[in-house]
């Protein structure tokens, strides 16, 4: 799968990445991308995930292609 | 419509656009990048956006609005890269036979843009510090990322 991050997440991690591991869900990706960088816990507990442009619940079950797009608060205006 | 742009915004456009036969009123905000904030001095923002999101966001956002107050026209526009001081950073306008009807919807489109769409802001600071900042921290009230608190249904 292949990941994008926005913002205060380019502080933590690549603005792309891959991860060739299999990971069942975005529950499973939130607990290995804590694993790649701990400080990342308070940040991404506060994100929303997206995939093909559309949020996704915690729930939902990642497929080998997916891109997936983690999303901070939103801060505009 | 072109909701996000790098380039500055034309409000004297987006008005001069807004005008209609059937509207007794418009509201047009301008939210703008001030000098100042936490007590630091301000030198430009720059802001960050998901940009195919982000469009379909705020033409669902504008399509609601209009059809819950009636409006004649809703348009908006928000501006990513660098923006300085006395720039406008995002514009809502509102049109309606009323003003009652272009205020509130107004307030509710500007409020629904900064909690929900995907546009980021990273203050830059006089002293060379900067920060990515005044995000959405409804979370800790809601208990849910996507729960938020508008200011213009608790004012």
């Amino acid at each position: 799968m292949k990941i994008e991050v926005f913002a205060i997440l380019k502080d933590y991690f690549k603005k792309e990445f891959e991860i060739a591991d299999q990971l069942d869900t975005i529950a499973d990706l939130k607990q290995h991308l804590i694993a790649i960088n701990p400080s990342s816990v308070e940040v991404l507990s506060r994100c929303r995930f997206a995939v093909e442009d559309d949020f996704v619940v915690d729930s939902y079950k990642i497929t080998r292609n997916d891109n997936i797009m983690i999303i901070p608060p939103s801060s505009g205006g | 419509m072109k909701y996000i742009t790098e380039e500055p915004i034309d409000l004297v456009g987006m008005l001069q656009e807004t005008h209609h036969p059937a509207a007794g009123a418009i509201v047009l905000f301008s939210g703008e990048v001030r000098d100042h904030n936490g007590g630091k001095s301000v030198a430009y923002l720059e802001y960050e956006s998901q940009i195919s999101m982000a469009s379909k966001m705020i033409a669902l956002i504008l399509e609601e609005a209009k059809s819950r107050w009636n409006l004649t026209i809703a348009t908006a526009q928000h501006r990513i890269g660098k923006v300085k001081v006395c720039e406008s950073a995002v514009v809502v306008l509102t049109a309606s036979p009323h003003r009652t009807e272009a205020y509130a919807s107004n307030r509710y489109i500007i409020d629904r843009i900064k909690h929900e769409v995907p546009i980021w802001k990273c203050e830059y600071f006089t002293d060379g510090t900067k920060e990515w900042g005044g995000n959405c921290n409804c979370h800790k009230e809601t208990g849910d990322v996507n729960k938020h608190i508008y200011e213009s249904e608790n004012p």
